[in-house]
């Protein structure tokens, strides 16, 4: 009995970890994606290169962001557009 | 003349080289091209102020070599090119050139021999004889037109080394951490059964989500079903944010969540933190705002450092939970000033928002991987907390009352529920009743037509017989 108490170890209680499902729509959002789509556009548009430009910083960014592939490359691939 | 080659050069072959030039500039592929091209394809407009630039530089190179040749044959015939290219003179242009080459339109205007025809076509090889040597200041003039491309380029290569050099950082950190409290006969190890991710003893440790945020997990201990470490760092590996942390600083953040077991928790709800976080604390998270309130320190009782503020339901729980071993290890004055640093917050509650109810939640910050052996007392606070609460009972007095506050809430709860639901009936009755109102409507209107055109006729039909009458009489 003193020894139980001394050990809180308790294998038979062990569960193991399950990773919770996450939807695609609770993704937290990718901020720097947005404004590389919104730079992209606005690039586009008027012709600015540095609108462009920051749009591939951003994208880069949101690519070095992301937290699951298969979720986040459907987006990026949409920013590169 | 001078002005005259060099707005015929204005378009034509010096707007070539530029791109010839920038195609080597792009080093990845489909990517990169992408805004250069905009920028090519722009209408000349945009372009023009750059290679007016250009213009002006080499006007200088050859233009006195063209005064030479033009000057002397006074007597030669005016060419029309040379008057339509009077048209792109600006003095602001030509700053460096000598005033006799500026003052050329007059001299030009001298009617010219037929020889200048001749003269006026090796020039231009002339002209590139000229170039070789003050190429390379020409190329840094060029250079100056890139900036923005360069500037971008450069960060972006910037950002790929910080990339690679971010994510080692921000590994090495939890690496740290696990070596240190997750090891053998390191504190966790000692208190529970399982650790890691996976289900066997060589699993990994840490899972790893996304590149600054890793989880640890454990399970098989008394009192809880699981615990789950969530190491929130700072986004080393992204150097945008980097940046931004330079100017609004952030720390490495750690979260241990504890899953209690429903039947070794007591109705406890308790919250320390700093006195600012504590404050918002009460404010923002339900179950304190709804449950707890801001405890002030009893007298004569060794209480918690003057930075920190207790939530809690009552009295009693906060006096139960503050126990002297805590306060000599940890939230005591003296403690909290040499263990206190990375101490963010402390949340017990057993009516947590989320899957499940009874959870402990703890927040430290982490230090730097050399000097990780500073939270240890913050980490042992975590096996301390489980088996106080696990075995802590209410007193039989503040149990009917927490009971009491549970059953207003649950019924303040059900209530809402009752109400939403309402609402929701009461709206699908008001569309019901505006549809049916709406069909009425349609079938009155239409039913007012053919009473209308029943009228219509009748009246009509009633006319007509007085008009036969009218004209029988």
């Amino acid at each position: 009995m003193a020894s139980q108490s001394n050990d809180p170890r308790l294998p038979s209680a062990a569960r193991p970890y399950k990773q919770p499902v996450v939807a695609p729509q609770d993704l937290p959002i990718d901020y720097s994606g947005f404004v590389a789509v919104i730079f992209g556009v606005f690039g586009a548009m008027f012709r600015y290169k540095v609108c462009s430009w920051l749009a591939i910083i951003f994208c880069a960014q949101s690519l070095a962001n992301m937290r699951n592939i298969e979720n986040d490359l459907k987006q990026i691939s949409m920013a590169m557009m | 003349m001078a002005k005259r080659s060099s707005s015929s050069f204005l378009i034509s072959p010096l707007s070539l080289p530029p791109q010839g030039r920038c195609f080597p500039l792009p080093v990845r592929p489909s990517l990169l091209f992408l805004p250069l091209l905009h920028h090519l394809s722009a209408s000349p407009t945009s372009s023009r102020p750059h290679f007016e630039g250009f213009d002006a530089e080499e006007d200088e190179d050859f233009a006195p070599k063209a005064d030479d040749i033009q000057s002397p044959p006074s007597d030669q015939s005016p060419k029309p090119a040379s008057t339509s290219a009077f048209e792109y003179w600006d003095e602001d242009e030509f700053e460096g050139i000598p005033q006799n080459v500026i003052s050329t339109p007059e001299n030009e205007g001298v009617p010219e021999s037929d020889g200048a025809g001749s003269e006026s076509d090796p020039s231009p090889s002339s002209e590139n004889l000229d170039k070789d040597p003050k190429s390379d200041v020409k190329f840094l003039k060029r250079l100056g037109s890139y900036s923005v491309e360069i500037a971008c380029v450069s960060f972006l290569i910037v950002f790929t080394i910080n990339y690679f050099t971010g994510k080692r950082e921000n590994e090495n950190l939890a690496l740290a951490w696990a070596s240190k409290f997750a090891t053998k006969d390191s504190i966790f190890d000692k208190n529970f059964s399982l650790l890691g991710v996976g289900d066997t003893d060589d699993s990994p440790l840490l899972l790893q989500e996304g590149k600054n945020v890793f989880k640890f997990y454990a399970s098989g201990r008394r009192f809880c079903s699981g615990l789950l470490a969530t190491m929130e760092l700072k986004s080393r590996h992204d150097l945008i944010s980097r940046l931004y942390n330079m100017v609004v600083p952030c720390k490495d953040e750690i979260t241990f969540e504890v899953y209690m077991n429903d039947d070794a928790m007591d109705q406890v709800v308790f919250a320390l933190a700093r006195k600012k976080l504590a404050k918002t604390m009460q404010k923002e998270l339900r179950d304190l705002q709804r449950l707890a309130g801001l405890v002030n320190p009893p007298n004569g009782r060794k209480w918690v450092a003057d930075e920190l503020q207790i939530v809690a339901e009552s009295k009693e729980v906060a006096g139960d939970l503050i126990t002297d071993a805590v306060l000599e290890q940890v939230f005591g004055d003296k403690a909290f000033d040499k263990f206190g640093k990375g101490f963010i917050s402390m949340h017990f509650s057993d009516q947590y928002l989320g899957s499940n109810k009874k959870m402990l939640v703890f927040k430290f910050a982490l230090p730097d991987a050399n000097h990780m052996a500073d939270m240890t007392r913050l980490v042992a606070l975590v096996p301390y907390y489980i088996d106080l609460i696990g075995r802590y009972k209410l007193s039989s007095h503040a149990r009917s009352k927490t009971d009491a506050a549970r059953t207003k809430i649950a019924q303040e709860i059900y209530r809402e529920l009752q109400n939403a639901r309402q609402e929701v009936l009461q709206k699908k009755k008001a569309e019901q009743r505006k549809k049916l109102e709406e069909a009425e409507a349609k079938l009155s209107a239409e039913a007012l037509r053919k009473k209308e055109a029943k009228d219509r006729a009748r009246q009509m039909k009633k006319a007509m017989p007085k008009m036969k009458m009218t004209r029988a009489h």
